[in-house]
């Protein structure tokens, strides 16, 4: 997709003037199968770079969702608690989960784009 | 090591399954969807791929009594053409296994779990002190299950034949086209439905022909996912989770089924449970808090008062997950019997935090099988789920 940008660990990051919006890929959520609970950060919080964002659970695993950037939680999701499906129907829209505000733009350089996350897909399938 | 495949492993590839490895066989965890799979099942009609049980055949003149010395029921209840579930348990009064006898003219077929087929066959043969003949039918026998309020009218379109008056823990002997099926009605996710037992030859013909007809009734293919949470939702044990070697029948709130007005191996042992009484038992509990209890996750009573925190560990999570037809994430545990009242407010250790959770009745889902005369459609939703939701 246009302008977006991935992670080895399957989230996808959109850029929107300086905020990092964050979620899961397609091939993230038909690893996981039926999404069933969600847990997000708190709006306010300071995250670092590869640490610990919150966790998407399904009907058979729990995985965790990491921050592929640093900066400060300014958005979550709320809707996504109730309606974690929203994930499977919809992961780059309806799914999003947090936007960070980012300390330092130049962390994208870090990430993947399209044709290096599917090339690194088509790997990891086989 | 390479998996096992059941006759129906093509037809899983075809339609595009997540296969997972369950006791060393490649089975069906969903085809599209755990939660459609299992809202399909009470809404209309789902068909599993349960050929990884194991069946050992039980015949000889002496094979009531020699039955009826190992396992926890009483057989003498049941007569030709009907089940029963039963126990199986070691000396030392821990379950070996739960299994469903069918009761022949001649002999008995116990259904026993995938993972325990050898333990149970040698188990009968180191206890065959007389005549009896034992049969691991495992390799040959594929086993479908069609479950769902649509079931019946599936099965009489593939049987050509009126099913009204077969009944729920009952089976018939059958034959289409010259292959032959036996068939109860029973199952593992507390709906009406049929378990179809056939020679592992011709099970693509019975695949074939309850599809074809299944789909004018919304016949959905259905995995071992789905027939997880919708056994949870049903209140059914699941052998490994909710019992094992360990654990007497009375802690896994198996007591129904153990008669001791009989003999049989591992009474001895647990007599005493029954006299003095078991230290835990087996509970069902519906979260409060959203949060998934899996199995192994700890459960806490919560004394709290203001500031203070003050939890007691008070057992395990056994067996849990998200219901889809409840909209809630429910389970079993078994914790300390002082505590486990029903509405008990407790807490269950989700990596790290704490999330509430209510002791409720099991089960969580009206129970729908069928018997003659019944309405068909009696759902009955325990009352402690409603009132408080």
């Amino acid at each position: 997709m246009d302008g977006m940008k991935y992670t080895k660990s399957h989230e996808w990051v959109k850029i929107e003037n300086g905020v990092a919006v964050i979620g899961i890929t397609d091939y993230a959520k038909d690893q996981l199968g039926d999404v069933v609970f969600i847990e997000l950060p708190d709006v306010g919080q300071r995250v670092v770079k590869s640490s610990q964002l919150g966790t998407v659970e399904s009907t058979k695993t729990a995985s965790e969702i990491y921050t592929p950037l640093t900066g400060e939680v300014i958005a979550v999701n709320d809707g996504l608690v109730d309606n974690p499906q929203w994930v499977n129907e919809s992961p780059f829209e309806k799914g999003w989960m947090v936007k960070i505000k980012l300390s330092d733009e130049n962390q994208l350089n870090d990430l993947l784009d399209e044709g290096a996350y599917k090339e690194f897909v088509s790997k990891e399938k086989h | 090591m390479e998996l096992k495949k059941t006759p129906f492993y093509q037809k899983h590839v075809e339609a595009a399954a997540r296969l997972v490895d369950f006791g060393g066989w490649a089975l069906a965890l969903e085809y599209k969807s755990v939660l459609a799979e299992a809202k399909a099942v009470r809404g209309s009609c789902g068909l599993f791929d349960a050929s990884h049980m194991g069946q050992i055949r039980v015949s000889g003149s002496g094979a009531f009594s020699f039955l009826q010395g190992l396992v926890t029921n009483d057989l003498s209840l049941i007569s030709n053409g009907q089940m029963q579930y039963n126990l199986l348990l070691n000396r030392g009064g821990g379950v070996l296994d739960d299994l469903m006898v069918y009761r022949f003219k001649r002999s008995f077929l116990c259904v026993v779990n995938a993972t325990n087929i050898d333990k149970i066959f040698n188990w009968f043969n180191e206890n065959n002190h007389q005549d009896i003949e034992i049969i691991n039918e495992s390799n040959n026998i594929s086993l479908l299950a069609l479950q769902g309020p649509n079931a019946q009218a599936i099965m009489e379109k593939v049987l050509k034949i009126n099913l009204d008056d077969f009944n729920y823990m009952s089976f018939i002997e059958v034959s289409m086209e010259g292959k032959d099926a036996l068939i109860s009605r029973s199952g593992y996710t507390g709906e009406d439905g049929f378990e179809i037992y056939v020679s592992s030859n011709d099970a693509l013909f019975w695949w074939d022909t309850i599809l074809k007809e299944g789909e004018a009734f919304c016949l959905q293919l259905s995995g071992l996912g789905a027939r997880d949470i919708l056994r949870i939702e049903a209140g059914y044990p699941l052998y490994g989770n909710d019992m094992n070697e360990q654990m007497d029948p009375f802690t896994a709130s198996l007591g129904w089924a153990v008669k001791l007005n009989k003999e049989f191996i591992g009474k001895d042992a647990i007599l005493k449970y029954k006299i003095q009484g078991v230290k835990s038992f087996r509970v069902g509990f519906v979260m409060e808090d959203r949060a998934i209890p899996r199995a192994g996750y700890e459960v806490y009573l919560n004394e709290s008062i203001g500031i203070d925190s003050d939890r007691k560990f008070i057992g395990k999570v056994s067996s849990g997950g998200y219901s889809p037809n409840l909209d809630k994430f429910i389970g079993m545990a078994v914790i300390d019997k002082g505590f486990a009242g029903l509405d008990a407010p407790i807490e269950i250790n989700v990596r790290g935090r704490f999330y509430k959770a209510r002791i409720v009745k099991m089960p969580f889902v009206g129970i729908r099988t069928y018997n003659k005369g019944m309405s068909k459609v009696i759902r009955k939703k325990p009352e402690t789920l409603n009132s408080k939701s």
